[in-house]
């Protein structure tokens, strides 16, 4: 299939744009870095890729060099159409410094290419004009303004890139009346210079917002404290707004459990029913809403423009543990899941840091640790608040163990930049971080990554727990039937492997259940769930942490397993990540078992000593 | 020697060069983005705890480390 390719700077807009032209769901945010790989979809009868940004064809940071890399490969395959270099008409200076090059190169190569200039909304609101037509003749190429948000002249643009590039798979040098762009790397610098003093804004009315937002939030004391309070009201939120919405689907739960077993009637169907099901996988869909919270509110966060803030306020705090201030997006993101955030490392700057960071990523607690924690901080923990409802204690709890992951992160790093780890000669590449306008969050694509988190919580862990709760159902239930946990064929198996967490203070329950939680991490809660249900003669079902309770769960006991799920490296999906990522199997191994056993000593620390 | 770094909030001032022991492609991305010999750069401020400096050039600001910044030579204007 012929190509057509989408470059250009950094936060640009052309994962947007490329969204609205393959209507994919591509990730949009406000920083620069975003798209850290090459994504690609169909627009009509082509094939359209969106590439990482790129500030300039000599590339500073991993995610850049692969831009590079592949531009190149691109504009030596004849499959390559066209290319279109997107430009953000508020900051043409910058745009146009990369978009000189690239039309030199494009030039170079004879592939066709055309501008563009995105975010013309933006540009209108501040009352400022381009004459497209002049701007088009200097620049020696089609030039369309856009807007990929609002979709002004996105139809225009549409008809004018499929002429172009179907004329272009026909004769190449379709550009060869236009005139010619600077070939000199000097010119092209001097050329972007002359063209946005020509045409672009004057850069006070541009900068003017978001330094005014800036004097504020950048500055000692107030910024500080608007840091510390931005990530307190995250974690704190995370469980506040949700708990309503899951007592909702808690109760939901249990009335369709009550009436589907006054349906069949008591006997083996309802006990499977009661316990597998109900107690196994309802008691995990119980956190959907948890896990749509924390996607709102990061999602608000890196659309807003303050996570480039964040990350240049904990530059030097991070520099003590040999992290970078780009550290700081991936550990936020891997709030919700490791997996892009070790992705979204190939921003950093220095291949060392960005090393240390991957390999911490792990311990900041994913969405998959939600349902672990929410459990046993509802078992532990009483539900008490301060400050007419404003501080909620297990609210606290939670912040508690987040913060742990994020202190266990930083521990580490310590240690690993003290070690030998990768001396690379571009290991001091310096922090220099673009400042994004401050935007508001664009609803539509948030509300749809908000459903489509719970959708692929749901999808990607459900099987697993319903296949888990069946097994453990079966396992548990015979020979002896229901309330005979104890001498069934799991509790035989259970018995056996009981040693192994007997310095944990925990019986052979919670063993099975971690056990298998290293299939997916939320297995635990359904495991738990079955085997009480199991175990529960009472219909009690929703309630599986006042059935904990009520087992006599230690205090020591419970935080060590809290402690354990912060720790231990326990998600196959992150692991072959890693390897791919690091290109390293023997240091990911290490890795896994290294906070395998810190897992573990802690555990066992709590059980002992609490 | 006046450095980027020596600038406080609300001062412009002009590049006037960049440390040798700079790496080339630093330097170069450095010239690229504006802190280019006899460019002005507006200094906005440090970021909270002294690591950085948040500079506007051109049509964007930028959040630069202190290590870098103490490289770019500058002149008050
Ligand atoms: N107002 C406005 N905002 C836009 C437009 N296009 C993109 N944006 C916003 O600009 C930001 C960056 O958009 P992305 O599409 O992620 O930019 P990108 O060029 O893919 O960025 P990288 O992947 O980091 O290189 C987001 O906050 C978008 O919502 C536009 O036409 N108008
Ligand atoms: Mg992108």
């Amino acid at each position: 299939m012929k190509r057509i390719i989408l470059v250009g700077k950094p936060n640009s807009g052309k994962s947007l744009l490329f969204n609205q032209l393959t209507g994919l769901r591509q990730k949009v945010a406000n920083f620069p870095g975003v798209t850290v790989e090459l994504k690609s979809g169909k627009f009509e009868q082509y094939q359209l890729v969106d590439f990482p940004g790129a500030y300039s064809m000599s590339s500073l940071t991993r995610d850049e060099e692969i831009a590079v890399e592949k531009i190149n490969q691109a504009l030596l395959d004849e499959d390559t159409a066209l290319i279109i270099c997107n430009l953000d008409a508020t900051r043409l200076q910058s745009s146009l410094m990369f978009g000189m090059q690239m039309q030199a190169m494009a030039h170079r190569y004879g592939k066709p290419m055309v501008f563009a200039l995105n975010m013309i909304d933006e540009m209108t609101r501040f009352g400022h004009q381009i004459d497209m037509d002049e701007l088009s003749r200097d620049l020696g190429a089609p030039v369309f303004a856009i807007s990929a948000k609002t979709l002004q002249g996105i139809a225009e643009f549409k008809t004018g890139v499929l002429a172009l590039a179907e004329q272009a798979s026909i004769a190449v040098n379709a550009a060869e009346t236009a005139a010619l762009p600077p070939l000199d790397y000097s010119e092209q610098v001097k050329q972007s210079r002359l063209l946005a003093a020509k045409y672009g804004m004057q850069s006070t009315v541009v900068l003017k917002n978001q330094n005014t937002i800036d004097s504020f939030l950048l500055s000692n004391i107030s910024g500080g404290i608007a840091f510390l309070l931005v990530m307190f009201l995250l974690f704190q939120s995370i469980f506040t707004f949700a708990t309503p919405l899951m007592d909702g689907v808690e109760n939901l739960i249990g009335l369709t459990a009550t009436f589907v077993t006054d349906l069949t009637g008591p006997g083996m169907l309802a006990d499977f029913l009661n316990d597998a099901i109900f107690g196994g996988l309802g008691s995990f869909l119980v956190f959907v809403p948890q896990i749509m919270v924390l996607t709102l509110i990061i999602g608000m966060l890196e659309d807003s423009g303050y996570l480039a803030r964040a990350a240049l306020i904990c530059h030097r705090p991070l520099s003590y543990f040999g992290l970078s201030g780009r550290s700081f997006i991936p550990y936020l993101s891997a709030h919700a899941c490791a997996i892009p955030a070790i992705m979204a490392a190939r921003t950093i700057e220095s291949p060392r840091k960005r090393l240390i960071t991957m390999l911490t990523i792990p311990l900041m607690s994913c969405s998959a640790r939600l349902p672990v924690y929410a459990l046993l901080v509802a078992v532990l923990i009483p539900d008490t608040t301060y400050f007419g409802g404003l501080i909620n204690l297990q609210g606290t709890a939670f912040f508690g163990l987040y913060f742990f992951g994020i202190l266990t992160a930083l521990m580490v790093s310590l240690v690993l930049s003290g070690s030998k780890l990768n001396d690379d000669t571009k290991s001091d590449m310096p922090f220099i971080l673009e400042l994004p306008t401050y935007r508001l969050p664009h609803w539509k694509p948030l509300i749809h990554r908000v459903m489509s988190s719970a959708k692929q919580f749901v999808y990607r862990a459900g099987p697993i727990i319903f296949m888990v709760s069946l097994g453990i159902w079966v396992l548990g239930y015979f020979p002896t039937g229901s309330g005979g946990l104890q001498n069934s064929y799991l509790g035989i198996i259970g018995h056996w492997i009981e040693p192994l967490f007997t310095p944990l203070g925990l019986d052979w329950r919670y063993g099975v259940a971690i056990l298998m939680s290293f299939l997916a991490r939320e297995v635990f809660v359904g495991a738990l769930g079955t085997l009480f249900g199991i175990d529960g003669a009472d219909e009690n079902i929703a309630g599986l942490a006042a059935n904990i309770q009520a087992d006599g769960l230690t205090f020591g006991a419970g935080m060590g397993i809290l402690l354990f799920y912060v720790v231990a490296l326990q998600c196959v999906a992150t692991v072959a990540t890693l390897k791919a990522e690091t290109g390293s199997t023997k240091l990911i191994t290490a890795l896994v078992i290294g906070y395998g056993v810190l897992a573990y000593i802690l555990a066992a620390l709590c059980a002992q000593l609490l | 020697m006046m450095t980027l770094w020596d600038a406080s909030g609300g001062q412009t001032v002009m590049v006037t060069g960049i440390d040798a022991g700079v790496d080339l492609s630093v330097s170069g991305r450095l010239r690229e983005m504006g802190l280019d010999d006899g460019h002005h750069v507006f200094c906005l401020r440090r970021g909270p705890f002294e690591g950085t400096l948040v500079v506007a050039i051109a049509d964007c600001v930028y959040s630069l480390e202190q290590k870098i910044a103490k490289k770019i030579q500058v002149k008050l204007l």
